[in-house]
């Protein structure tokens, strides 16, 4: 299988007032293409960096993060993004909203076919019926539907999202769940997801990558050996628990062992 | 959460929003207390005889104005200045304002500059400006442009720079390139904040065309306030203050009706 995007032992900081903040300390690992992978942590723990360097919006200070084999130098339609905070343009309808990649230079994808894409996404992500609705009249969860669509329209290789259900309740966060699992059996992209939440990872993912607290590094790499398709019912299966108690041991562990640390010392 | 195939409901109207024939009953009450007032101040005599005049004499002196002086000609050629100049320095602000917000280079270069000038009244200018352009329409126009755009360049300048990142990396993400931004997003979002603008910039250039018109114009509102006033006609005095302020509440209700329109998909509050 061919790699999607890979971190060759990255390492980032930022600068802060009075000197630099290590945040990944040596990310080393791939993704294949087709493969949903989640990166799990501590929160603080500079997830949300690595997808940001994934997508291009910030460089690595060393190491490399490759697409597809070739550097990435910036944003571009080949990785999708699906934001935490909804980022849905408020300014365009639903329907304008899923097709705003379509119509980029960037894109490619001939004129006549966009109606049929976006009609093919509105159906997939049940947002019949409000194709003219603006994002003002849409509840949380229905606009990270529309974020979800418009970031799978224009076919991107590889989808990056940043806990794009954090803000939502815990029953529309389940629903999104099975949603990205269903629409995921039909398009088989690359999708690595950054979350919080042991079972979102686990009930979406080939493989759930652990890192540990800033600076922070791969912990952990567990494979999901749960076959597809999952159901409501996995979540409650013997395995998929077995597999939670392991990670959230882990995490727990990995929190006291920060907790215990002195904020200046780093291991050498 | 279950999946909703109705169609959003139409958007009630908001409570205390008034519908317009509403709207105009109340707006005619608040000028009709006005007149009302005018009335009571002349009666009470709290003016000095013959220096504030009744609003049906005022109403007489339009009349004659207007089918014997050719007032009609005067407003005309003021709302040409006025809508050409604020056409004209507007239309230059939306470029000038996003760059300004932007290019951190073009800020630190050119923000003070925008500052220094935006401090000078454009009245101040007047002299200058016959010196250079005569008295011609030239002058005029050039006097309400230059209010105009440092008026609105300010806010422009806000409206970019206060755009949420979030839009623009989304786009980014997307594909755009710095054009696409600009088109797709930045201009989009800066509608609003343009309109209001405009709005600004027209309250402005009344002002300033009036006093322009008070210096030198034959013609014009300001021109039939002075020359009214020359000759203590205080009732035709009356007649171009109450025109100017018509035409602005005009315009304005325009631009609002405009703005309306194109801020649909905001959330806004107190209508």
């Amino acid at each position: 299988m061919s790699e999607a995007i890979g971190f060759r032992n990255v390492r980032k900081s930022f600068r802060r007032r009075g000197g630099e903040l290590p945040v990944i300390d040596g990310a080393d690992f791939a993704l294949a293409r087709g493969e949903f992978v989640s990166v799990l942590g501590p929160s603080g723990c500079g997830k949300s960096t690595l997808l940001n360097m994934a997508a291009g919006f910030e460089t690595a200070d060393s190491g490399e993060v490759l697409a597809g084999g070739a550097p990435v130098t910036g944003p571009d339609h080949t990785r999708g993004v699906v934001f935490q905070q909804y980022a849905v343009f408020p300014w365009l309808t639903v329907a304008d909203n899923i097709a705003f990649g379509l119509r980029l230079a960037a894109c490619g994808i001939p004129r006549d076919r966009h109606a049929a894409i976006v009609e093919r996404y509105i159906g997939l992500m049940g947002l019949r019926g409000f194709e003219n609705a603006y994002p003002k009249e849409l509840s949380g969860g229905m606009r990270q539907r529309v974020a979800i669509a418009r970031a799978y329209a224009p076919g991107p290789e590889l989808l990056l999202m940043d806990e794009p259900f954090a803000a939502l309740d815990a029953q529309t966060r389940e629903s999104m769940q099975e949603l990205l699992h269903d629409i995921q059996l039909t398009e088989r992209r690359t999708v690595m997801l950054i979350t919080h939440s042991v079972e979102e990872a686990l009930f979406l993912s080939h493989r759930v990558v652990v890192m540990t607290p800033r600076p922070s590094r791969v912990s952990e790499i567990v494979p999901v050996g749960i076959p597809f398709p999952r159901t409501p019912e996995t979540r409650l299966s013997p395995e998929f628990i077995g597999l939670r108690r392991r990670l959230e041991e882990l995490l727990r562990g990995l929190s006291a062992a920060q907790a215990s640390t002195p904020k200046e010392g780093r291991a050498a | 959460m279950t999946t909703v195939t109705a169609p959003p409901a139409e958007a009630p109207p908001r409570r205390g929003a008034p519908e317009w024939p509403a709207r105009l009953g109340y707006g005619t009450a608040g000028f009709a207390l006005l007149v009302a007032g005018w009335y009571g101040a002349y009666l009470l005599g709290l003016v000095a005889d013959g220096l504030l005049p009744r609003p049906d004499e005022v109403a007489v002196a339009a009349w004659r104005r207007l089918t014997g002086q050719g007032l009609l000609t005067d407003l005309r050629i003021s709302v040409t200045r006025v809508v050409i100049g604020v056409a004209l320095g507007s239309a230059l602000a939306v470029p000038a304002g996003f760059l300004l917000a932007w290019y951190r280079p073009v800020r630190l270069m050119f923000g003070p500059l925008v500052g220094f000038f935006r401090a000078l009244p454009p009245i101040a200018l007047v002299p200058l400006v016959i010196v250079y352009f005569g008295i011609g329409e030239t002058a005029r126009i050039s006097i309400l442009a230059y209010a105009a755009f440092f008026v609105s360049v300010v806010v422009v300048h806000e409206g970019v720079a206060s755009i949420e990142p979030i839009y623009i990396k989304a786009a980014r993400s997307l594909g755009a390139t710095e054009p696409e931004v600009f088109r797709r997003c930045v201009l989009p979002l800066v509608v609003p904040q343009f309109l209001v603008a405009v709005r600004v910039a027209l309250g402005v250039s009344w002002a300033t065309l009036v006093a322009a018109e008070l210096v030198a114009a034959h013609r014009g509102l300001g021109a039939v306030i002075q020359n009214a006033g020359d000759f203590m006609r205080v009732p035709d005095v009356y007649v171009g203050i109450v025109l100017i302020g018509a035409v602005a509440l005009v315009m304005d209700q325009l631009l609002k009706a405009a703005m309306g329109r194109a801020t649909r998909w905001q959330e806004r509050t107190g209508g």
